[in-house]
């Protein structure tokens, strides 16, 4: 076994091991999307879910960087990931630059944050797709063979970990589900939006004060960002 | 975007409006969602936080009685999800797991005539309004599309409800515009810094952004990118009408793009 083998064993091991009873799905995706940067030696990777409007949000990414954020919000209307939703496959572009007719303004939106290659995968649940993930590189970085099968891995793990459980029988589970993570996330922009007024931070800032406070406090992300909104939590003691 | 959920949902509250001759209410959006979802009542009750207040608007027969009951009894799937910030299905509330969770509720709806009962939390994020409460006369279980459908009424009626408190008729010619249920990060970012700016809720603050936005031909998104900028801070002026009592405090002097992290650190 090479270091790649058990560096992506180990990845497999400690997510199953996220996946207890009370888990946030945000932080769990927020933690399975950098490992997927460093296991495909990609440069970004993001989730996004789509809601019952059929539009696309990002709920967690490799980097909470703005100009990151956007290149997902712009695939609500046109990209990758809108594709690999609607058609339920895969979506590989190795050579972003040769793809602006095809998506004229994700591709240059994604040139201009330094990305060359992207590829989409669909969270499926049997003939459902849910989501996507989205994965950014270099040229270099283009997903080839066993890389995309453990791509698709990891993209089936975001799955399960938004569905919460493998066995999930009704739409309904799945429904509301979907709603809670997308509503989760909205709680989150919120209390970015909180902090960002209360501290002078930029919202970049005022997630990574979330985080780390979470973390801190050993709290989850959706409460720490539920205390902020509602005012709860003491900001002024804890200014980083 | 789904462009024909979302004209399923729209198409229907415009035409009950238009009906009466009256801009679209939450009224309409509770006829048109009980119409589209086969129900038999609707009912809308507003939150305080997690908790439900009291029952807003009632369609059909039995409607304003039961959501008083839930209220009073302190119980039911309105109740739950206003809780839990979920949809809470019940497809029926004669079996007994309803009956264990509800115990004088289910058994008093059901005497109601009412099996079927559907709430859908009126919110998004921290931003809370009230629960939507769908009720059956028979039993079973949402379709696929229904359910879909229930979500976005309770997305609908969020928009009308912001706009009313916001001193707003929701004109029909903004749905044209985008003016969509939003899932954009960048203005509920905004709306938690108009919160602080104002010293009110990010229910609150969505709606004087959605004022504004409307006040002044502005698209709410490009309203979002001024605050996020600090180009524009919403401030309140003593008085409590929402269009007289916005000022901007700073000039939009270029275009709100994408480049708000270059202003950071400045106040």
């Amino acid at each position: 076994m090479n270091t790649i083998d058990r560096a992506v064993r180990e990845t497999f091991v400690e997510l199953a091991d996220t996946l207890v009873d009370d888990y946030d799905v945000i932080e769990f995706l927020g933690m399975l999307a950098p490992r997927v940067v460093d296991l495909l030696g990609i440069t970004a990777c993001g989730v996004a879910l789509v809601d019952h409007h059929g539009t696309l949000s990002v709920v967690a990414a490799s980097s909470e960087k703005t100009r990151l954020l956007e290149l997902f919000q712009i695939q609500s209307s046109e990209g990758p990931s809108l594709d690999c939703y609607r058609t339920g496959l895969p979506v590989h572009e190795p050579d972003l630059p040769s793809a602006v007719e095809r998506w004229p303004n994700f591709a240059p939106a994604a040139r201009d944050a330094g990305f060359s290659a992207v590829h989409a995968l669909p969270l499926r649940l049997r003939d459902t797709v849910i989501g996507t993930m989205n994965l950014f590189g270099s040229a270099a970085d283009a997903l080839e063979g066993e890389a995309v099968a453990l791509a698709q891995a990891f993209a089936d793990v975001a799955t399960i970990g938004i569905l919460h459980e493998r066995t999930v029988r009704e739409y309904e589970l799945v429904a509301e589900q979907l709603q809670s993570a997308l509503n989760s996330r909205i709680l989150i922009e919120q209390a970015k939006g909180v902090l960002a007024e209360r501290l002078s931070l930029s919202v970049d800032e005022a997630f990574a004060w979330l985080r780390d406070n979470a973390r801190r406090h050993n709290r989850k992300l959706h409460d720490v960002a539920a205390a902020v909104v509602d005012g709860s939590v003491d900001l002024d003691g804890k200014i980083r | 975007m789904d462009e024909r959920r979302v004209a399923r949902v729209w198409a229907p509250i415009i035409s009950f409006a238009r009906a009466e001759d009256v801009a679209p209410s939450t009224r309409h959006a509770l006829l048109a969602c009980g119409q589209a979802m086969s129900a038999d009542d609707v009912g809308l009750s507003v939150v305080q936080g997690r908790n439900l207040r009291e029952p807003v608007l009632a369609i059909g027969d039995r409607c304003e009685e039961l959501e008083e009951l839930q209220l009073m009894l302190g119980q039911g799937p309105g109740m739950d999800a206003a809780a839990t910030d979920r949809p809470v299905l019940v497809p029926d509330l004669s079996v007994s797991a309803a009956a264990d969770r509800w115990p004088v509720f289910a058994p008093a709806a059901v005497a109601h005539g009412a099996y079927g009962m559907f709430a859908f939390p009126v919110a998004i994020g921290a931003a809370r309004i009230g629960v939507l409460d769908v009720y059956r006369r028979r039993p079973g279980s949402l379709s696929a599309a229904e359910l879909a459908d229930g979500l976005a009424f309770a997305d609908a009626v969020l928009l009308l409800a912001l706009d009313e408190r916001g001193g707003l008729t929701f004109g029909a010619g903004r749905l044209i515009d985008g003016e969509l249920p939003e899932r954009r990060a960048d203005v509920h970012q905004a709306a938690g810094m108009v919160s602080v700016q104002l010293g009110v809720g990010v229910d609150e603050a969505l709606a004087r952004l959605r004022a504004y936005a409307y006040v002044n031909g502005q698209r709410l998104v490009d309203v979002a990118a001024a605050v996020l900028a600090r180009h524009l801070r919403l401030d309140s002026h003593d008085d409590n009408d929402v269009t007289a009592g916005i000022g901007i405090t700073d000039i939009m002097d270029a275009p709100p793009s994408v480049g708000y992290e270059e202003t950071e650190g400045e106040k």
